[in-house]
């Protein structure tokens, strides 16, 4: 017996709960097991069983239930609850699509009656394709925001993984069929066709079928721009959320392995201050840390220290006497050298010079031969030239107290 | 010998271990002298010098591990509790101001209380906001008040770090 439509709308208007739960779990589970629907059917006041399977809401798979796809597709559309599909599902109207218009252009002028049905297909697989579009794009952002807010407390490696795959399986596949520059794709398919229909609905002989191409025409406009739109939100949206969600997570799943051990790691490495630079702002600081251990005066008494060697002065009676001793002195400088090693271990320059003042007096008699000549005197490590000079008169004494020291 | 301009403030902030940051006028000049800024570097201290579009700063073979795993630990539980708390942890990192008061609350409420506890630097509130002024030292930070600061971009430092240890990982696993 075949139900009234009115008996079977009022029917899942009455018992929409059961049918809502039925279809939740066929959501999840692909199909209705015999113990769930009687588990379900038992939780409600009225066992409904019978009419769903009269109804054929229902149809028998084995010894489970399954809702009908008529009645699955209303559910979904009522409830938006759709499952992201693969594309390779959607591909297959580009197939579907470039057969009724190849063969559309092939037989344009054959018979009207086909081409007429022939264009109603092809209004209907595209306004088929691009719900399956619409639908995919809804549900992939919606999966995407539910990840986003992590309403299943699902592991961050579990949602790198899936934002990975619907990035590489879901998203990138629709974006090319979306791609109106891409020769392969729907939406190029269906621009080519758009061309065409515009042709025909304006120079075609038959009226019913420039009418159909006309609506066919002005379909693919709105097609067109709801994709451009479905491809705008897949590529500034959808994608940038998703590209997010992985690296939050791939961070994340970092940190939390690093903080499982974080004493154990290598951790990035970062320059050492060096307490001394180059240029430092802290030179100031630094020198007042080191006066501030001063603060605390405490007395220092110093033990003033014994000269280990005496100032040496020239005693210029001395070596007056000396070298009037010695008178003549063929060579003055040679003789200075030779009485500071007798009187001295070390000659320093400073007494040589001091010596050497004697020649200087105005009182001795200075020769210094026909020609020029010259002498080397070593005085540790300073080799000094000297002209020759002999001294012959004897050096009036002076008072000693002028000498060099 | 002709240096670039802004030579000896170049070479104080990096040689004070601060990451010189894309803002700087320093920055542009780094980058317009990369070739001999990184010799130089190698040349006078054996330094290395990176420069990545975020910043810019020196390694050298003596590291300041210490603080570099404190670093990291501090940015590993921040992370770890703006996500718990359902915040965009990425996005309040790069693009809010934090107030001390906000880091307070995570770090005392957190279930990672023991290892907080056992870090000299971040232990309890008054070792936590020294900690502060260390980071804002190296230009981590940038401090904005008394008690509020922003992460600069050079926190991508670290965050490549922990994305690292991910990729290591898996890369560890697939051999």
């Amino acid at each position: 017996m075949k139900a009234e439509p009115k008996t079977i709308l009022r029917f899942l208007v009455e018992h929409y709960d059961v049918i809502a739960e039925l279809f939740e779990t066929q959501l999840n589970e692909g199909i209705i097991a015999y113990e769930v629907l009687n588990q379900i059917i038992s939780k409600h006041e009225h066992d409904v069983k019978s009419q769903l399977i009269d109804y054929k809401i229902l149809s028998p798979v084995n010894d489970n239930y399954e809702i009908r796809t008529v009645y699955y597709n209303l559910i979904e559309f009522i409830l938006s609850e759709f499952k992201p599909m693969l594309p390779e599902t959607i591909e297959k109207y580009h197939t579907s699509v470039a057969e009724l218009f190849r063969k559309i252009k092939e037989n344009i002028n054959g018979d009207k009656v086909t081409l007429s049905q022939r264009l109603n297909d092809l209004a209907i697989e595209i306004r088929s394709f691009y719900e399956m579009v619409e639908r995919n794009t809804m549900s992939l952002l919606q999966e995407t925001r539910e990840l986003k807010a992590n309403v299943k407390k699902i592991d961050y490696r579990e949602k790198i993984i899936r934002a990975s795959r619907w990035i590489d399986e879901y998203i990138i596949p629709l974006n090319k069929i979306l791609d109106i520059n891409h020769s392969a794709s729907v939406a190029n398919k269906l621009y080519e066709i758009s061309e065409f229909s515009n042709k025909y609905r304006l120079n075609f002989d038959d009226e019913g079928a420039r009418v159909q191409f006309e609506k066919l025409y002005f379909q693919l406009i709105q097609v067109n721009d709801n994709l451009l739109r479905q491809s705008k939100i897949l590529t500034n949206e959808l994608l940038p959320l998703i590209e997010r969600i992985r690296t939050e997570s791939i961070i994340l799943t970092g940190w939390i392995t690093f903080m499982k051990n974080p004493y154990k790691r290598k951790v990035p490495k970062l320059l050492k201050r060096k307490e001394v630079s180059v240029y430092s702002n802290d030179t100031f600081y630094n020198a007042s840390e080191i006066f501030e251990q001063f603060k605390n005066e405490v007395d220092v008494y110093f033990e003033e220290e014994e000269h280990e060697s005496e100032k040496w002065i020239f005693d210029k009676e001395h070596y007056t006497k000396k070298l009037k001793d010695n008178l003549p002195v063929e060579n003055f400088f040679s003789w200075c050298n030779k009485t500071l090693k007798e009187d001295y271990k070390k000659v320093e320059i400073e007494k040589f010079f001091a010596l050497t003042t004697l020649a200087f007096d105005e009182d001795i008699e200075r020769e210094y031969g026909a020609k020029p000549s010259f002498d080397k005197i070593r005085i540790n490590d300073l080799t000094l030239t000297v002209p020759k000079v002999t001294i012959n008169q004897q050096p009036q004494l002076i008072d000693p107290n002028h000498g060099i020291s | 010998m002709e240096f670039p301009n802004h030579h000896r403030q170049i070479v104080e902030d990096l040689m004070a271990g601060k990451f010189v940051l894309p803002q700087e006028r320093t920055y542009q000049v780094l980058r317009d002298n990369e070739q001999s800024y990184t010799y130089f570097f190698k040349a006078s201290f054996n330094y290395e010098l990176r420069l990545t579009q975020d910043y810019a700063y020196i390694v050298s073979e003596e590291s300041a591990e210490m603080l570099s795993r404190d670093i990291c630990i501090f940015i590993a539980l921040l992370s770890y509790e703006l996500d718990r708390d359902g915040k965009n942890f990425l996005e309040r990192i790069q693009f809010s101001e934090f107030e001390m008061e906000e880091i307070e609350n995570y770090f005392t409420n957190s279930s990672y209380i023991d290892l907080i506890l056992s870090n000299k630097q971040l232990k309890d509130a008054d070792a936590r906001k020294n900690f502060i002024n260390t980071l804002n030292r190296r230009n981590i930070i940038e401090k904005t008040g008394d008690n509020r600061f922003v992460f600069t971009s050079a926190h991508k430092f670290f965050m490549d770090f922990a994305n690292d240890i991910v990729k290591y990982e898996n890369a560890e696993k697939d051999e």
